[in-house]
């Protein structure tokens, strides 16, 4: 399943603490190039997933591997390829930013002639320059977690792990945040939690989704929409009489269901509840069908949102991990 | 060895943005300065015999307020995870923040130099029993930090990390008298031995002992490795 040239690959991947289990079997990777969001509620097990392809928790089984490098016996070498913004931005509150990021680029190796560029790259990337001589103790909020992804961003790791990196931020930061993960993402492999649905679809070209420390689904956010079971439904309003149109609607090709309720206090009206499948223009065909025999008030088609399709996969809580599509 | 040293200078630089190194050092100054002052005007002794003894105990407790935020400190601010991630080993970390402590201790020992102006144009001091003495107050030191380090990796409670550092040293300085108490040689022997106040004494009468030395430095050796090997077994 895990391409050999993956940037970051877990093979059954569990984690115990004590005698309770966290992670159970994960198994997933990303490849170069690519920007994977990691999706999962609130103690879903995502902060221990990312601290342990960071190296910051071992395994308890099964095997990180991240630019090559087997977290369990060769961590140094991976750390030097690694960018990690955890949950908390890990900031020395007394120094400046500048101090800050030059203490980080000189431990992840950054050639002391170079430091000064390196600096000024992320600090322009991450829109830092007014802020390079004050104290962190100083900044608000966004800044401070803008200096965390600095910080992650210095030393142009091959691989970027970032927990949750626009929390704080306001829109505006937010917009500027995923662009640099984007620009990045174009090169490097990236692995974002979030719990910001719309932008595991804006910038991420697969999403994990995980509850209980297991693996429910990782697959393109198109993919996962497809696959949803409650993919498509088409609602309308007719005036029309109840059996006749639940026939029309029926024999149409792709509807596979038809659900209808009377609007109260109008003679003939309904609300129908289509279930088809994904085809495209299946909504057009029920409107030209309807359309020509009686009168059609309303028509719309409802996509899954991604936030449909988390909840949901969330919601069955099952036993067993799955992997559908 | 270029990571330790960006470990030492980022040490350096938080503890002279805080006001604790400031305040360590000054308190021990101004304490140093008391005692100086006393012995020499009202024992009439111009030597630096009982300063340092004095010097011995202030430091047992004020060197505890140095080491406490070095790992607590990582720990309450959210810090730790990122050292721990970074292309930096366990003993790298363990040896910049100590050598980061270390740099206070002689800041703070060089700033007692100051007294023995006055001891050197009053008096006739033997230079080689000072500078003994002074040897022993930094290896006694050094022990202190390291012994102050290893707890401060065990809590993120900086001020629970100073709490059990400072009666564990002050065991280690008065465990000597346990000596009286003992019937057996061994046992004798070996609370002498474990005694911080009998090696540093042999030190401040002038004798720099090789037993004396050594005991300072397999202790801090001891504390530091006890430290690293905690630190690699939370990972």
């Amino acid at each position: 399943m895990n391409s050999p040239t993956a940037a970051i690959a877990l093979e059954s991947v569990s984690k115990r603490f004590g005698a309770k289990t966290i992670i159970h079997g994960l198994t997933f990777s990303v490849g170069k190039g690519e920007i994977v969001g990691f999706l999962g509620p609130n103690g879903a097990g995502k902060t221990t997933t990312m601290r342990m392809i960071a190296g910051f928790t071992t395994a308890s089984s099964g095997q990180v591997t991240v630019a090559g490098y087997n977290m369990a016996t060769r961590n140094q070498e991976a750390a030097r390829k690694i960018g990690y913004l955890p949950e908390h931005p890990p900031l020395y509150d007394m120094l400046d930013v500048s101090q800050y990021l030059r203490f980080v680029s000189r431990v992840k190796g950054v050639p002391r002639s170079e430091i000064k560029s390196e600096l000024d790259r992320v600090a322009s990337a991450c829109k830092l320059e007014t802020v390079m001589r004050r104290e962190i103790y100083k900044l608000s909020k966004g800044y401070r977690q803008r200096v965390g992804l600095a910080q992650a961003l210095l030393g142009k790791p091959e691989v970027l792990l970032l927990d949750e990196p626009t929390a704080g931020l306001d829109p505006g930061q937010i917009h500027e945040t995923r662009e640099v993960i984007r620009s990045f993402g174009e090169r490097h492999a990236v692995l974002l939690s979030t719990h910001i649905l719309p932008e595991v679809t804006l910038i991420c070209r697969r999403v994990a989704i995980i509850n209980n420390g297991r693996l429910l689904a990782i697959d393109s956010p198109a993919g996962l929409q497809r696959a949803s079971e409650q993919t498509n439904r088409v609602l309308l309003t007719a005036t029309a009489p109840a059996d006749a149109l639940r026939a029309e609607l029926l024999s149409l090709t792709g509807v596979t269901e038809v659900t209808m309720h009377n609007v109260p206090g109008i003679q003939d009206m309904v609300n129908v509840d289509c279930q088809t499948d994904a085809r495209e223009g299946i909504e057009a065909a029920i409107a030209r069908a309807v359309a020509s025999r009686w009168d059609l008030h309303r028509l719309e088609r409802q996509q899954p949102t991604l936030e449909n399709i988390f909840l949901r996969y969330v919601a069955q809580a099952p036993a067993e991990g799955r992997s559908p599509a | 060895m270029n990571r330790v040293i960006a470990v030492y200078q980022k040490e350096l630089l938080a503890y002279f943005r805080s006001p604790i190194a400031y305040f360590v050092v000054a308190v021990f100054l101004v304490g140093t300065g008391y005692f100086f002052a006393y012995n020499m005007f009202l024992s009439g002794s111009a030597s630096m015999d009982e300063t340092f003894r004095n010097m011995g105990i202030l430091i047992l407790t004020l060197l505890p307020l140095v080491s406490m935020r070095l790992f607590s400190g990582e720990y309450s601010g959210r810090t730790m995870e990122l050292l721990v991630t970074l292309p930096l080993k366990t003993w790298e970390i363990v040896l910049g923040k100590y050598l980061g402590a270390l740099t206070i201790l002689l800041l703070m020992t060089a700033g007692t130099f100051i007294d023995l102006v006055p001891l050197y144009l009053f008096g006739n001091p033997r230079t080689t029993t000072i500078a003994a003495g002074y040897i022993g107050f930094v290896l006694l030191g050094m022990a202190c930090i390291a012994v102050g380090q290893f707890f401060s990796s065990l809590t993120q409670n900086q001020i629970v990390a100073a709490l059990i550092t400072v009666p564990v040293l002050l065991s280690f300085w008065f465990i000597g008298h346990l000596q009286d108490f003992q019937a057996s040689y061994a046992l004798r022997s070996l609370f002498g031995y474990l005694s911080f106040a009998q090696h540093f004494a042999d030190f401040v009468q002038g004798l720099i002992r090789s037993e004396g030395v050594l005991f300072y430095l397999i202790v801090s050796a001891i504390a530091l490795t006890l430290n690293t090997s905690y630190l690699q077994w939370r990972r």
